[in-house]
């Protein structure tokens, strides 16, 4: 019976590190691959690069232009953020809190947005209108109007939980329902915020669509934007091109192994029915 | 306790007039829109057209191939990932070494942005010196090597895989919090009556992880219906027409700045994912039982 139970333990491990080789192959010819030279690169082989051009990067950041990308991602993944979370939460408060009419409006609002897609050719003429196109302002908006649903959801699931005993406690002592808010609820959110905070500026990083669809000037192009430029420019020069997709990629997947308790928890969170 | 005063409507205010200007508004103005001649050179005068954009796009073929090729990738995708998904939560849940690893290593694609994993997959696909193309040379079935991205047949299907490949993971996730959700009192239970590995699964596992099946199959309807970057970045449409989706089509028609077409093209996706997002929900939450 033990032995039985070994055996079966071994291959179910090593099925599980062949499939892992599926992704990890490709990765790892991408990271040795921008240590390359450009001949060496378009092999797509797993040896390790003959010589190690670490060169390759700096080339990627001044012909590619990103450390201004770099900035111009920070910006909106940072603003897109702090809106949400401070109005998703505030919003998920009092519709999670009260149930009235106009509560349960809210709810289906945001509902829809979890499922509809966003009508991006009237979005463009609407930033026309409102002057927007073209600016950081505009593609915040979008950005956060398109996070906002999926936020608020997940933030009212959790907030569900927390006993209404302490709202009372606070409105009893006489506090502000804002003062109430962010002294004594939003310190308790600290662990679905932690999932929050780090999926929504995940999602902001790598959004590709409204950028592209909202910025034709290149000095306000996100890292997605600019490697996508990048590698239609130098699409023979894999060594550059694995370099600038590291550069890009780099980021978000520090987030998630420094993070991936509350990246994972995330996806699940969505998958609780509330 | 006043109620009104402690969980004041203005605490929402923020969140809903951001929504509702800039995702509400673009949705009533596709109903507008879609019905008139709007075009970026008269951006500020369009005139009313009744159906004359949808009958065009259901007369254009490219728009047609579009909408198949779109159904085909969202089935397809939904399929495999539902399927791949489960077996490697199955795997994970099962006793095997290095768990966490393993774990961290099959999520990991799904942080990774869709145009990054969209210019790798260029560089495993490509018909010189391709990764797959080595691999398959490599076992000795250099008879199937092709031009994966380049060939009408193969590249909706090689963007396809790639789908599965970013986003399997991601529903293992959800299918590990279900079986966790699980209690091993009813396997213990199965097992004195003697039931069999695979009627445990068939009768425990599957009904108890109906939830974690519908969140898994609507999730990736939707997102599959939502397809662009890949395509994008992988093939813009081509070759040809072949991989055209709703979403490039969209693209398409806005930068030739037809945007009444456009705007029509952009309302049948939408109506499309509703209808299809509320069929598949009902279908499969009436499958679910109470654990």
């Amino acid at each position: 019976m033990k032995n039985k139970k070994t055996v079966s333990t071994v291959i179910l491990s090593l099925v599980a590190l062949l499939s892992s080789l599926i992704i990890i192959v490709p990765l790892l010819i991408v990271v040795f691959g921008s240590f390359k030279d450009a001949a060496e690169a378009q092999l797509f082989n797993l040896a390790l690069p003959s010589s190690w051009h670490f060169e390759n990067y700096q080339v990627v950041v001044e012909k590619g232009n990103m450390g201004r990308a770099f900035m111009n991602s920070m910006i909106i993944t940072l603003v897109v953020t702090l809106f949400v979370v401070v109005a998703g939460s505030l919003n998920a408060f009092v519709v999670s809190r009260k149930k009235c009419r106009f509560t349960s409006f809210v709810y289906y609002l945001f509902l829809l947005g979890m499922i509809a897609p966003i009508q991006i050719v009237t979005t463009y003429g609407l930033l026309q209108m409102m002057n927007l196109t073209g600016t950081f302002l505009g593609v915040i908006c979008v950005e956060a109007a398109l996070q906002m649903p999926w936020t608020i959801f997940t933030l009212s699931g959790f907030i569900k939980n927390v006993p209404r005993e302490l709202d009372e406690a606070a409105f009893i002592d006489g506090a502000s329902p804002l003062r109430m808010f962010f002294c004594v609820i939003f310190p308790l959110l600290k662990p679905i915020m932690a999932t929050v905070v780090v999926t929504t500026a995940m999602g902001a990083w790598n959004e590709f669509m409204v950028p592209l669809y909202f910025f034709s000037s290149s000095t306000k192009w996100t890292m997605p934007l600019t490697v996508y430029n990048f590698f239609g420019q130098y699409s023979s020069n894999w060594n550059y091109v694995f370099a600038d997709l590291i550069l890009t990629a780099l980021p978000i997947t520090i987030l998630y192994l420094l993070c991936q308790k509350y990246v994972v928890a995330g996806t699940t969170a969505g998958a609780v029915k509330g | 306790m006043n109620q009104k005063k402690f969980y004041p409507n203005y605490f929402t205010y923020p969140a809903i007039v951001l929504f509702f200007i800039f995702y509400c508004i673009p949705i009533i103005a596709s109903f507008v829109m879609s019905f008139t001649n709007w075009n970026i050179k008269r951006i500020n005068s369009p005139k009313f057209t009744g159906l004359k954009n949808f009958i065009r796009l259901f007369e254009d073929d490219y728009f047609m191939l579009a909408l198949k090729n779109t159904v085909l990738f969202a089935v397809a995708t939904t399929i495999g990932i539902v399927v791949l998904g489960l077996l490697l939560a199955l795997l994970l849940n099962a006793a095997i070494k290095g768990k966490a690893f393993f774990r961290t290593v099959f999520y990991l694609p799904a942080v990774l942005s869709l145009i990054v994993v969209g210019i790798m997959f260029k560089a495993v696909f490509k018909l010189d010196g391709g990764i797959l193309n080595q691999i398959l040379n490599a076992i000795g079935l250099s008879g199937l090597t092709r031009d994966w991205l380049g060939n009408g047949t193969t590249a909706m299907w090689s963007i396809i895989f790639v789908q599965v490949w970013k986003w399997s993971g991601f529903a293992m996730a959800i299918y590990l919090a279900g079986l966790q959700g699980i209690s091993t009192d009813y396997y213990e239970a199965a097992r004195i009556d003697g039931a069999t590995v695979w009627q445990r699964f068939r009768k425990i596992t599957l009904p108890l992880l109906a939830p974690a099946f519908t969140v898994v199959i609507t999730m990736n309807t939707i997102g599959g219906f939502k397809v662009f970057e890949q395509v994008y970045v992988m093939t813009n449409g081509g070759p040809g027409n072949a991989t055209q989706v709703l979403n490039t089509y969209i693209y398409k028609e806005f930068s030739k700045g037809t945007l009444g077409r456009s705007s029509a093209a952009s309302l049948l996706l939408f109506l499309l994912i509703a209808v299809i997002a509320v069929i598949v929900n009902k279908a499969l939450t009436s499958r679910e039982v109470e654990m």
